[in-house]
């Protein structure tokens, strides 16, 4: 009796790990590195892991406050043109107001570059608090209230950069990985690394969090329960802009300049990690970590079919793809628990 | 402690709210306020309508700043108009029309597309209002005093020459290309990369392009795509970005990987910041167009043919597209760079 329990306890064991979301994520993941490795062995390095995480630091961003929006029963269509115009104010209040040109760099465009960073997390804020405003107090879906916002700071960044980057200064080892031959990561990547670990922590452990999927899951519920729904949306939001304009900050980081095309599309990259990571388009469903591992998925794929050498135009179809099938097992496997 | 936290931040929320209030106002009122320039009195008073494509592009605002130039030096009104960010003729189509109801004298016109404009061409012409094209053509031209052009094949061309220049191109040696486009589609582009591949083909045929990848207008993914090619080809010679997104992307690329100098980078567009990045040696060249000189001239035509009934003596001008290099004067990079406002 007790020796046939053992091999079921271990095989519900495996099932369990197995069935698990981020094991499922995982093993995504290590499968593509290793197609794209036997396609090109030149993927598995070190300056792929560096392309890889430096272009996954301003998605993971957005995809991170995306993930509150989402698990909260809502959507943020804002945050790639919030990107834009933090990174556009960021430059324009470092080289504009302040001064400062390309040619300030190394150690001596740190000073500007706090003062930019500021700038561009107050603007995402801005942007995050009028969505707020437009859905908790105009009664608007968030669907529409972050479309307007989103032409609104796509058309403003045109504005104030007349249409073209407004270059500043830099010091670009902060986005370069800090050692070429085994440290893949860049000062930049550590610090979103560290502001996405607070930002998980902060919706899986505290009452914060906890709210948030209340919201998602049941707003009417929330409410009875005590939880001021408008105030705590109004949050979320906030803090989403937030962190799009400290993505403005990262890009702006990257390119040295405040470019007002760098936020095209880029709400679909981040709605993709979400979605690719396991949250639910209705609410009440997410993890932090999905959506860190998706956002990595969707940019081994960019990376790796570059690097194997496939035609640019089948990129939006192998993209589309993924996301298609990882909503589809999601799907299946929530109607096999049903079961 | 928690309220007035709240407070200073509602305050500072709101002091920004309004600076960008202020400077989208200011913005705004600079770019009318040259409409409002009056024209120095002369014989008669015209008004010429210029309808571009979209606002948004550099390549248009540049253009702008050479039609108000050209409009009060020869004296004239100009109402400016078109789409402030797509560029498409559903929406230019409208704008023509509302255009034309304040009855022009003339009418610049860059078409969005070659056949859904040909009508609003037909129509200014049946009210008597002589039409130029600019940069862009309607299919059949017959309407249209003059069809001015920047030659972008022509513009691959100078890039494919720029490349083998700076690499110190060798017969019997092979070297390696990539070009960064923004998408398989826009026109520009595939007459840009056609020019690039004719001349690399015909004159040096031991440069290969070895690959291409898509910005989708995003100077990141531009940036990202060359770090990806960095690592795929470690003997990589040379970049053509092909419009300013890649180029600025590229020359982001080659900055933070230390590769300044060492990888020959032809960029596209002459935006302030990349023209700045010429002289620092990040761009081995950029290629201008002279968006300026095409609007100047389509006015000219347009006021000689109307004051003096005047032809013009070709009725399809192209003005060639320039290479800015270390060795172009300070003078010439001022006069091709897109100047903001």
């Amino acid at each position: 009796m007790s020796s046939s329990q053992q091999p079921n306890l271990r095989l519900e064991r495996f099932k369990a790990v197995a069935g698990n979301q981020n094991s499922i994520l995982l093993s995504v993941l290590i499968a593509l590195a290793i197609i794209f490795t036997l396609a090109e062995p030149l993927f598995f390095s070190v300056a792929t892991a560096g392309n890889i995480l430096t272009d996954w630091g301003s998605i993971v961003l957005l995809a991170a406050g995306q993930t509150l929006v989402i698990i909260s029963g809502g959507i943020d269509l804002s945050v790639g043109g919030t990107l834009a115009i933090s990174g556009v104010t960021s430059a324009w209040m470092m080289s504009v107001v302040l001064g400062f040109d390309t040619t300030t760099s190394g150690s001596d465009a740190h000073p500007p570059l706090m003062i930019g960073a500021v700038t561009a997390v107050i603007t995402g804020i801005l942007v995050g608090l009028v969505n707020g405003f437009l859905i908790t107090k105009l009664r608007i879906v968030p669907f529409v209230a972050t479309l307007s916002t989103m032409g609104a700071t796509l058309g403003f960044a045109i504005i104030i950069s007349n249409g073209m980057p407004i270059g500043g200064p830099n010091d670009f080892s902060i986005i370069s990985p800090i050692n070429r031959d085994w440290m893949p990561l860049s000062w930049a990547v550590i610090g979103v690394i560290v502001i996405v670990t607070i930002v998980g922590l902060f919706l899986h452990k505290s009452r914060f969090g906890l709210h948030t999927y209340a919201i998602g899951s049941n707003p009417f519920a929330a409410r009875a329960a005590g939880i001021n729904v408008e105030r705590h949306l109004t949050k979320i939001y906030a803090l989403a802009g937030g962190l799009a304009g400290l993505a403005g900050f990262y890009v702006y980081l990257r390119l040295g300049a405040g470019s007002p095309s760098s936020g095209t599309m880029r709400e679909l990259d981040a709605i993709a990690a979400v979605v690719i990571g396991g949250a639910a388009l209705m609410g009440g469903v997410g993890r932090m970590l999905g959506t860190v591992i998706g956002a990595l998925i969707l940019f081994t794929v960019q990376s790796g079919l570059i690097m194997a050498g496939v035609a640019p135009d089948w990129k939006k179809v192998v993209v589309a793809v993924l996301i298609a099938a990882a909503v589809a097992a999601q799907t299946l496997k929530r109607e096999n628990r049903q079961r | 402690m928690k309220l007035n936290y709240f407070k200073k931040a509602v305050a500072l929320a709101g002091v920004a709210a309004l600076a960008l209030t202020v400077s989208g106002c200011a913005a705004a009122e600079e770019t009318t306020a040259p409409n409002a320039t009056e024209p120095t009195a002369v014989v008669e008073e015209l008004t010429i309508a210029f309808v571009m494509g979209a606002e948004s592009d550099p390549f248009f605002r540049a253009m702008k700043l050479g039609a108000e130039e050209e409009a009060a030096a020869l004296g004239v009104n100009l109402i400016w108009q078109g789409d402030p960010a797509n560029y498409s003729p559903e929406t230019q189509i409208p704008i023509v029309d509302a255009v034309l109801a304040q009855q022009p004298d003339g009418l610049v016109l860059i078409p969005t597309d070659p056949t859904a404009l040909q009508a609003s061409v037909a129509k200014a012409v049946a009210a008597g209002i002589p039409v130029a094209n600019v940069d862009t053509r309607v299919g059949d031209l017959s309407d249209v005093l003059i069809f001015i052009t920047g030659d972008n094949e022509d513009g691959g061309a100078k890039a494919a020459a720029a490349i083998a220049n700076a690499i110190n191109y060798t017969a019997g040696e092979s070297y390696q290309v990539v070009i960064g486009l923004t998408s398989a589609t826009a026109t520009t582009n595939v007459a840009r990369k056609e020019g690039f591949e004719k001349t690399m083909a015909a004159d040096y045929p031991g440069i290969e392009i070895v690959d291409v990848a898509y910005s989708e207008a995003n100077p990141e993914r531009a940036a990202s795509n060359v770090n990806n090619w960095l690592t795929k080809y470690p003997d990589l010679d040379g970049i053509f970005a092909i419009d300013g997104t890649n180029a600025s992307g590229a020359a982001a690329a080659l900055e933070a990987k230390g590769l300044v100098g060492k990888i020959a980078l032809v960029g596209y567009d002459a935006y302030p910041d990349n023209v700045a990045k010429i002289k620092s040696g990040v761009f081995t060249a950029l290629i201008a167009q002279d968006p300026a000189a095409e609007a100047r001239l389509a006015l000219q035509t347009l006021v000689a043919f109307l004051r003096d009934g005047t032809l013009p003596t070709s009725s399809e001008v192209v003005i060639p597209n320039v290479t800015l290099d270390a060795n172009t004067s300070d003078a010439d990079l001022v006069r091709y760079t897109y100047v903001a406002n």
